[in-house]
């Protein structure tokens, strides 16, 4: 099957600053797709001119169409969660529901409601009357109940609180996600998302630094704990990040054998974040 | 289309207190205050006295027949004007919805909700158009015919207090049935001369970032003063001058006021008005108010409200919300 989302030289201006610098990539379906960058990378602009939220240079199609011209087209089969607490303060619980059902074709009534019942929201509530993690559950009601090809979540967890988010997460990935779904995520929480992601995309001042399967990230970066006597062997082999704790050196290598790095010291896989951090190093600089 | 049921229910769903409540309201204020007058003089009042086009009449046999029939003529077809009022609450309603109509949802970033739903901007702009130019009249018409029928029987039952019955001939008035549908009838005219209105109002919401009320009133008013200085700084030297007072008519008044219910009635040639003695006949004043669309002005009017309605469209498509 051809790609969900695909770019080619996607470029966003905003009028010197070039937000997105002429990006490629392809989202192939059933994938759950982490894009992760600093603030100011380009990833909610990449995102926004996915959705055709904003017009933009170059090419990319998602399911096929053209976000410019054939949007009402597409959010039959899209659908995204831009930010939290966005929903609209007069709106009432049973309104909400009845609304979407009445103008999204692949609604399904009975799952919104039955997540809606797992929570504190009463029908006749309004959002104006919610905590923020309410309206985040009753946005992700919504928006769960809605059998969309691709989801695209922008921070969707910002400023929740630690269980709200685990729910949010583990909701998405047990009840959500299936093989004919893909799934876009940016996040500055990269612990939270790193176990439910299938790849990782790496932005940086609007390009991509990396993108590759979590397989893909596993063979290739080995983190290993040097003890001080291998430090210089270890330094030989050009690790791209090098820190201490407890007195020993962790080091990051890229594509370096296991079985050569096996001998320095004990081996792990890093963790996203210590990766984006590495990556990303300087950014702030 | 039924993705337009849901937008025009939606637009109810958060407009309920400025559409339905506001004028149900002031209907209720308005029977108290009329009514309890009735119900006062009724009481109180002299009941030999009624005062009727400035001369008090006396009545010590009963009133006189024909005095009786035309107060019921007057009663029965002008009954509708004490509904007045609400139509001047429905034009500043109205005025402020279309102002706050493609801004609010775009200060409080819900419009992004919307937009993660398969809504056509096209159609989630033509709904708040609908709204305001049928939903919320219809509402303000049915509440009005509702308050002055109330308040015609208020009247008649006071004025059956003071020896003057009037149901009989009140009922028997063919005005009184015709009078709602002559309200109605009105709707098309009224559609058409506030579509400029409307659409400038709806293109300032989808345009500015803040201080809606400001632009829109700003705009039209600053560049009339502009003009006005610029005649007068031109004036000693050349021969034409920008005609204001057309700008201020034609332009910046079916910009602005177009949603003032009679906005047309400046244009209504006065004369065939003057038959009106017997209190408001809503069928003359009705065709007068036709006859104004024999005027260019409330079709280049209504022209420009279409166009920049689907400036709107395009502005809300495209506006970057960052």
């Amino acid at each position: 099957m051809s790609a969900v989302l695909s770019a080619r030289g996607l470029t966003k201006r905003y009028g010197k600053r070039t937000a997105v610098d002429g990006i490629d990539f392809d989202i192939p379906p059933g994938r759950i797709v982490g894009l992760i960058g600093p603030n100011g990378s380009g990833k909610t602009t990449t995102l926004k001119a996915a959705l055709g939220l904003i017009d933009f240079e170059g090419e990319l199609s998602v399911l096929g169409f053209d976000p410019r011209t054939q949007r009402d087209d597409l959010m039959k089969d899209v659908c995204f969660i831009a930010d939290v607490a966005i929903l609209p303060r007069w709106l009432r619980v049973k309104d909400a529901i009845d609304f979407v059902e009445g103008v999204h074709p692949r609604f399904d009534r009975k799952k919104a409601e039955r997540y809606v019942a797992n929570t504190k929201l009463k029908p006749g509530m309004k959002v104006k009357e919610m905590s923020k993690g309410m309206i985040v559950q009753l946005h992700l009601a919504l928006v769960m109940a809605i059998d969309a090809k691709l989801l695209v979540l922008d921070e969707p967890t910002l400023g929740l609180d630690i269980i709200y988010r685990k729910t949010f997460y583990q909701n998405l990935l047990e009840d959500y996600f299936d093989e004919q779904k893909t799934i876009v995520i940016t996040t500055h929480q990269v612990e939270e998302v790193e176990h439910i992601l299938t790849d990782l995309m790496f932005i940086r001042d609007g390009r991509i630094v990396l993108a590759a399967s979590m397989e893909e990230i596993g063979e290739r970066y080995t983190e290993v704990m040097v003890p001080p006597d291998k430090v210089g062997a270890a330094n030989a082999l050009a690790p791209i990040d090098q820190r201490t704790v407890f007195g020993k050196s962790v080091m990051l290598f890229d594509g370096v054998c296991r079985q050569q790095l096996g001998q320095l010291g004990e081996i792990r896989n890093p963790s996203v974040a210590d990766l984006f951090v590495a990556t990303m190093k300087g950014t702030y600089a | 289309m039924k993705s337009m049921k849901w937008l025009l229910r939606r637009e109810i769903w958060e407009h309920k207190g400025a559409f339905f409540w506001t004028p149900l309201l002031i209907a209720a204020a308005m029977v108290i205050l009329m009514g309890g007058g009735f119900a006062y003089s009724l009481a109180y009042g002299n009941a030999e006295n009624i005062r009727f086009e400035g001369h008090d009449v006396v009545s010590i046999q009963g009133i006189p027949q024909a005095l009786r029939y035309k107060i019921a003529h007057v009663a029965a077809t002008g009954y509708l004007g004490t509904a007045a009022p609400l139509f001047i609450v429905l034009a500043v309603v109205v005025f402020f919805y279309c102002l706050s109509a493609l801004h609010d949802d775009r200060r409080d970033r819900s419009i992004l909700f919307w937009k993660s739903l398969p809504l056509s901007d096209r159609d989630t702009v033509l709904s708040k158009v609908v709204t305001a130019l049928c939903v919320a009249p219809l509402i303000t018409i049915a509440i009005s015919v509702a308050t002055s029928l109330l308040l015609l029987v208020v009247g008649m039952i006071a004025a059956t207090g003071k020896g003057l019955n009037l149901f009989a001939p009140v009922l028997m008035e063919p005005n009184l049935y015709l009078s709602p549908l002559y309200l109605l009838a009105f709707l098309p005219l009224y559609i058409l001369w506030a579509l400029p209105t409307v659409g400038w109002l709806l293109l300032v919401s989808s345009w500015a970032k803040s201080k809606v009320f400001l632009w829109a009133v700003g705009i039209p008013l600053v560049t009339l003063l502009l003009l006005f200085w610029l005649n007068f700084m031109i004036s000693p030297v050349a021969p034409m001058q920008i005609d204001i007072d057309f700008i201020g008519k034609q332009i910046v008044t079916r910009m602005l006021g177009g949603l003032f219910p009679g906005a047309w009635m400046s244009e209504v040639d006065g004369s065939r008005l003057r038959q009106l003695q017997d209190g408001l006949d809503a069928g003359v004043v009705l065709g007068a108010s036709y006859r104004t669309l024999a005027n260019p002005g409330v079709w280049l009017g209504a022209v420009a409200g279409v166009a920049m309605i689907f400036g709107a469209i395009r502005l809300r498509r495209w506006r970057d919300e960052g």
